[in-house]
């Protein structure tokens, strides 16, 4: 498969020659009917969880103690996802929706396309290197104004060039729907999540209760990414009273460019301000299609990374159940997304059980894998009360 | 618009997994460096490797006593079929605790001073934390299920749950603690 | 910031010395009213990029002893004390003071602090109990000590301003319930409660409801396990604030971190995401109208004829590594001191200033903790979660404060950590390895046993802090002699310090109440002190050792008279109508509580009537004669 590049018209990203895996999609078009509209925010749960595991993977195979910007830079980036997922479950909560999140039909393997995406783009498992950081730019781009569909105008049904048009393309369904249904946001506030339950991360989620909130939730997801229009900062100085930050798509073209945005940049400039040293060989060079079934069965790495997959399994448990009427088990799943850290890490700097994978310098992975089988074990041990339940339990 | 980014076609093509990187000791004196080091220590060679710093412990170890002294204890361990109880002799004995210490710890420790003049160090026989990360990295923290003070910190109110195998305890206090409508009382 | 050399003669309307906790919010709120603030911080000011604290947290990861000044870098020219700088005497016995404090007396002052921007509050452990209305009238109530000016119930409102500017999370129900603290009717913190840790549960199941006899009185004490309000980010509360709620503070230098406790275990010496508060927080919060000069060291206040001080005079230096100051002055209409108590005593005793009432310098007070420590039978869960979560509290009070000092029995989550310096030394035990190249070396457990056996013994660990009261003497104190001087040429402090018989009969008495307890608990006590630890001494026949809790306190106490007080109950000068000396060094009883929300009460409430005498003097000039200038709180009714 060959990719053109969309930021430049270069080829890229042609390591990749698997197909795609991608989540069932009828056609892209403004949704006119409320099922529609769950299911396009069902599509952009999908979208934004998608994300994190290459931003995860990108940040955690950078070598403890080295590029440490770069390192803040990701984690900024993932919180900042982790609340976008957030809000769009809210989102979909509020219409009337079911959020499905621990469903292999939701988390598919990598590499994968994003959802109604035009491009196949691969969106794969890749170590701190450019390639990795190329995905984010290629994932976070800012919309071009062209693209942006006119009011009533229906998108290109090949799909979006940008994210900030798969949310356009949602808002202008929302906004039809909610005029010819009043009672469309009348989703049960019980199963949305508050400031109370998620913090910590890139601004605070705030329950959708209306079109307005529901619009400021949009705002802030697609302005997070891309930059408030015309400008390279998100929309939280604005929203949250906080202090000035970079959308996503500038932070990583600060590190694509090692340097950092100097007070007068615009997105046309690029960034122009001190360098921003970063060391591309101190990062754990991986297999972006690494898969278990590469690691032989029984070896040390081996049960690691299945062991990784289970406590994955056990995370989009907790985050199902977080959307799902039960919004005080986001503060349990915190905790399992750092023991995920630290399995994560322990592969990273494990060398590749293949020999001569072993002597070209590639390491183990974390593969972020998820089957009904894991799934179903995962349930098995929360039911049984290991982990996090236990932990919120004792907690309330 | 403009994105700055300087894409060229060998960028790209440099994909997946480039060269390996200029070898600093060689991964076999590494894996052997393990292989001791988990019969010292206790912990597999995935955990130890899972560290990081198994190649840089290792440099630090011959950098500290020399290489002569330290493949003397390597092949004195494997000689005593990886059984520790069975080094003989004041300098392996030493330097055997110094590698679980460091393992342990990220801490070089001081040799006892016999053992210092007999291996003629040129360095001075104190202690010190070998690299930030190798305290990050100590394995104490681990045999009781830990994590170090100050990094990988386990999450919000991960403190309030048992240890392994113990049972879930109540939040001493009142005995109903919703969060609901508590305030101060007004005396 | 402009370089501190260049305010040559600048005049502004307050100048602040110490860009510590106290002075950070007097800066803050004064600046917010729009007067110019001018902070002088005497050490640099590194730690408020995000640069800058990862470089302390590498320093901390490196350092041997993590000591509360661990991670903070070296200044010779301003220099602060670490608790590692009092070691055994030659002859093992007593203690010799090796850093920048020069001690003298019977027993040492073990407790730090920091001079750096953020100061003292860089380290603290981030522990905001309320004083008990009793604290504030201990020569009253028991015969001891010195009683406030002021009471409870005039700090309360400035309690709840403390409690919103850190940022308390805590359980303000069970504070009344268990301790009998009053609040404003509804009051709730701005955030929820820490959760209490697995040490805590194991000791409410064993204790909670238990009753220990204190040996001195024979009183008996219920023990109740009390969760303690913390200046750290929890869950917010919406009901706080009338249901407006509470947003917690992030970290300086990096947006969107540490609005949550992660559990890093840290907290002194240093908070790695800053979800624990300190001073820098609330500096993120300044005005335009503050500036804030570091590297600033002030040597003296300056004062006129007429007894009004005019500025101050301070040595500029640009390199902490070599101390080369040019000296500057520069005048304000208040002069607020604010550089931790031992230091504001220090500037104020070189001045010649402020003491008229010779109280200067004296009653210097601290926690002495002694601690207690053993092994439960079972695993605890200890080094996780903040240094400690929950308190017995009933020890703080009641009538056996005639008898003896009272304290707080803190729960530590941190096994052994600061009575025996685990894990490392558990590590060096198991190995064989003494605490010299010259002691013979012992077995060594190697492989899963040495694993095993190690996770066994601190999994198992349990530590107690008994912080004792110590009351106000005299003879404790602060004084300077020329022949001590640090690299700049300033005085070094020289303390005198000892423990009054008060204090060391509440320590026979808390020693006795730990024995109860590891009963109780079914605990094997590992309690040990030895006669060549620096702060060893022996009370009818049984030897003790203690540590400082770096809460230094005293030293310019406020009072009702100005014949035995150094301040009013403003922190103002008795003698200098427009010098305030804000900080611990204020309190004239020390209390039960961890004194930094107290401080914070009182700088907040200071803040007031700086506002107050600042406007009196810019009111536009009124052409009929006036009466002489009189002190305000004698000028009022």
């Amino acid at each position: 498969m060959t990719v053109r590049d969309p930021l430049t018209g270069l080829t890229g990203f042609t390591d990749i020659k698997a197909p795609l895996t991608e989540i069932e999609q009828p056609p892209f078009e403004i949704p006119r009917t409320i099922p529609k509209l769950r299911y396009f925010l069902q599509a952009a749960l999908a979208l934004e969880f998608l994300t994190i595991p290459p931003y995860l993977t990108a940040m955690y195979t950078i070598k403890p103690g080295t590029n440490q910007e770069a390192w803040y830079s990701l984690r900024a980036v993932v919180l900042e996802e982790m609340l976008h997922m957030t809000l769009v479950a809210n989102l979909l909560n509020a219409v009337g929706g079911t959020p499905v999140v621990a469903d292999p039909r939701f988390v598919t393997d990598y590499p994968a396309k994003l959802p109604y995406a035009r491009e196949q783009v691969p969106i794969a498992l890749r170590g701190f290197g450019r390639e990795a950081i190329r995905t984010g730019l290629w994932i976070e781009r800012p919309e071009k104004l062209e693209d942006l569909p006119r009011t009533g105008k229906e998108p290109d049904p090949r799909g979006w060039t940008s994210i900030g048009q798969f949310y356009a393309t949602i808002r202008a369904g929302m906004r039809g729907l909610s005029e010819k249904h009043p009672d469309l946001f009348d989703g049960d506030p019980g199963r949305q999540v508050g400031p109370e339950d998620f913090y910590n991360s890139g601004g605070r989620a705030f329950p959708v209760t209306d079109l307005a909130s529901a619009l400021e939730a949009i705002e802030l997801i697609s302005e997070q990414g891309e930059g408030v229009p015309g400008s390279i900062y998100n929309p939280d100085d604005r929203l949250f009273g906080q202090a000035k930050e970079l959308a996503h798509y500038f932070r990583f073209m600060e590190v694509h460019e090692e340097r950092r945005y100097g007070p007068l940049d615009t997105p046309a400039s690029g960034p122009t301000g001190p360098a921003l040293p970063i060391d591309w060989s101190a990062a754990y060079r991986i297999d972006p299609q690494a898969k278990v079934a590469d690691y032989p069965v029984g070896s040390e790495v081996r049960q690691a990374a299945e062991h990784f997959n289970l406590v994955y399994a056990r995370l989009l448990w907790l985050l199902d159940l977080s959307f799902n009427g039960e919004p005080k088990q986001l503060q349990a799943a915190v905790p399992v997304m750092l023991e995920l850290r630290d399995l994560a890490l322990q592969l990273y700097a494990n060398p590749h059980p293949d020999p001569a994978k072993a002597a070209r310098g590639v390491h183990a992975s974390a593969t972020f894998e998820i089957t009904g089988a894991e799934l179903s074990a995962a349930k098995a041990e929360l039911d049984a009360g290991v982990g996090a339940t236990a932990l919120l339990a004792s907690l309330a | 618009m403009t994105t700055g980014v300087p894409l060229t076609a060998t960028a790209l093509a440099s994909a997946a997994t480039p060269d390996a990187p200029p070898a600093a000791p060689p991964a076999k004196d590494v894996d052997r460096f393990v292989r001791l080091s988990v019969a010292l220590t206790g912990f597999d060679a995935f955990e130890l490797h899972g560290t990081g710093l198994a190649e840089f412990y290792l440099r630090t170890v011959v950098a500290q006593v020399g290489r002569p002294a330290y493949d003397d204890l390597r092949k004195a361990l494997e000689q005593a079929g990886l059984d520790p109880e069975k080094l003989e002799g004041d300098v392996h004995q030493d330097l055997a605790r110094a590698v679980a210490h460091l393992w342990y710890l990220g801490v070089w420790p001081p040799l006892s001073a016999a053992v210092h003049a007999e291996l003629r160090r040129q360095v001075a026989n104190d202690a010190f934390t070998v690299a930030p990360e190798a305290y990050v990295q100590g394995l104490v923290w681990r045999t009781f299920h830990g994590h170090p003070q100050g990094a990988k910190a386990p999450g919000f109110g991960t403190w309030a749950a048992p240890p392994p195998g113990e049972p879930e305890l109540p939040q001493p206090g009142r005995p109903v603690r919703g969060h609901g409508g508590k305030t101060g009382g007004g005396r | 910031m402009s370089p501190a050399r260049d305010l040559d003669g600048h005049r502004y309307d307050v100048i602040v010395v110490g860009a510590g906790w106290a002075g950070s919010l007097v800066a803050k709120r004064l600046g917010s009213q729009g007067w110019r603030v001018l902070v002088l911080e005497a050490g640099t000011t590194t730690l408020d990029t995000w640069a800058g604290h990862l470089d302390a947290m590498n320093t901390f990861y490196s350092s041997l002893i993590k000591v509360p000044n661990a991670p903070y870098r070296a200044n010779t020219a301003a220099p602060s004390p670490s608790v590692l700088d009092t070691v055994p005497g030659k002859d093992g016995h007593g203690y010799q003071a090796l850093g920048y404090l020069v001690q003298d007396g019977p027993l040492p002052y073990g407790t730090d602090y920091l001079r750096a921007g953020g100061g003292t509050g860089m380290h603290w452990l981030g522990l905001t109990p309320r004083m008990l209305p009793q604290d504030f009238k201990v020569r009253t109530q028991f015969g001891y000590g010195r009683d406030w000016p002021i009471g409870y119930d005039d700090l309360q409102h400035w309690y709840c301003e403390a409690e919103r500017e850190i940022g308390v999370a805590g359980d303000a129900a069970e504070q009344t319930e268990e301790i009998g603290l009053p609040f404003p009717e509804g009051y709730v913190f701005p955030m929820h409660e820490i959760p209490s840790s697995y040490v805590d549960r194991v000791m409410a199941k064993h204790l909670n409801g238990k009753t220990v006899f204190d040996s001195c009185t024979d009183e008996p004490v219920e023990l109740r396990v009390v969760n303690t309000p913390h200046g750290r980010n929890s869950t917010p509360n919406p009901a706080y604030d009338g249901g407006r709620g509470f947003r917690p503070q992030d970290a300086v230098g990096l947006p969107n971190y540490g609005e949550r406790c992660v559990g890093n275990a840290s907290c002194t010496p240093i908070c790695p995401v800053q979800a624990k508060y300190n001073p820098l927080k609330t500096q993120a919060q300044w005005s335009r109208k503050v500036t804030l000069v570091d590297r600033a060291v002030v040597s003296r206040v300056l004062v006129a004829d007429n007894g009004r001080v005019t500025g101050v005079e301070y040595q500029a230096y640009d390199d902490p590594a070599t101390p080369v100051a040019t000296t500057r002055t520069v005048e304000a209409d208040v002069v607020v001191v604010a550089a931790h108590a031992i230091e504001s005593a220090r500037l104020l005793l070189a001045s010649e200033l402020a003491n008229s009432s010779d109280q200067v310098g004296r009653n210097l007070m601290d926690h002495p903790v002694m601690l207690a420590w053993g092994l439960m039978p079972h695993q605890v869960g200890p080094f996780r979660g903040p240094g400690s979560t929950s308190a017995f509290e009933r020890f703080r009070m009641g009538e056996s404060r005639r008898e003896h000092s009272p304290w707080r029995l803190v729960i530590a989550n941190w096994g052994w950590t600061w009575a025996a310096g685990s894990p490392g030394s558990d590590v060096a035990e198991m190995l064989g390895i003494p605490d010299s190249p010259f002691k013979p070396r012992g077995k060594a457990r190697y492989g899963p046993a040495l694993r095993e056996q190690l996770g066994d013994r601190i999994g198992r660990q349990v530590a107690f802090q008994f912080e004792l009261e110590q009351d106000a003497q005299p003879g404790n104190r602060v004084t300077i002699d020329r022949r001590h001087r640090d690299a700049l040429g300033n005085c070094r402090p020289i303390l005198s310090y000892d423990l009054s018989d008060h204090v060391k009969k509440g320590m026979r008495a808390a020693l006795d109440v730990s024995h109860q307890i590891f009963e109780l608990l079914g605990a094997e006590e590992r309690t040990r002190y030895t006669s060549d630890a620096p702060s060893y001494f022996e009370y009818e026949g049984t030897g003790y050792t203690f540590n400082g809790a770096g809460h230094g306190c005293g030293t310019h106490v406020m009072g009702d008279d100005r014949k035995t007080s150094v301040v009013d109950q403003w922190q103002r000068s008795w003698d200098h109508a427009n010098l305030y000396l804000v900080g611990c060094g204020s309190m004239p009883s020390i209390g039960t509580s961890n004194p930094s929300l107290t401080m914070a009460a009182l700088a907040l409430r200071s803040v007031e009537r700086i506002h107050q005498d600042l406007t009196e003097l810019h009111r536009p000039l009124v052409l009929r004669p006036t009466p002489g200038y009189a002190h305000p709180t004698e000028a009022r009714p």
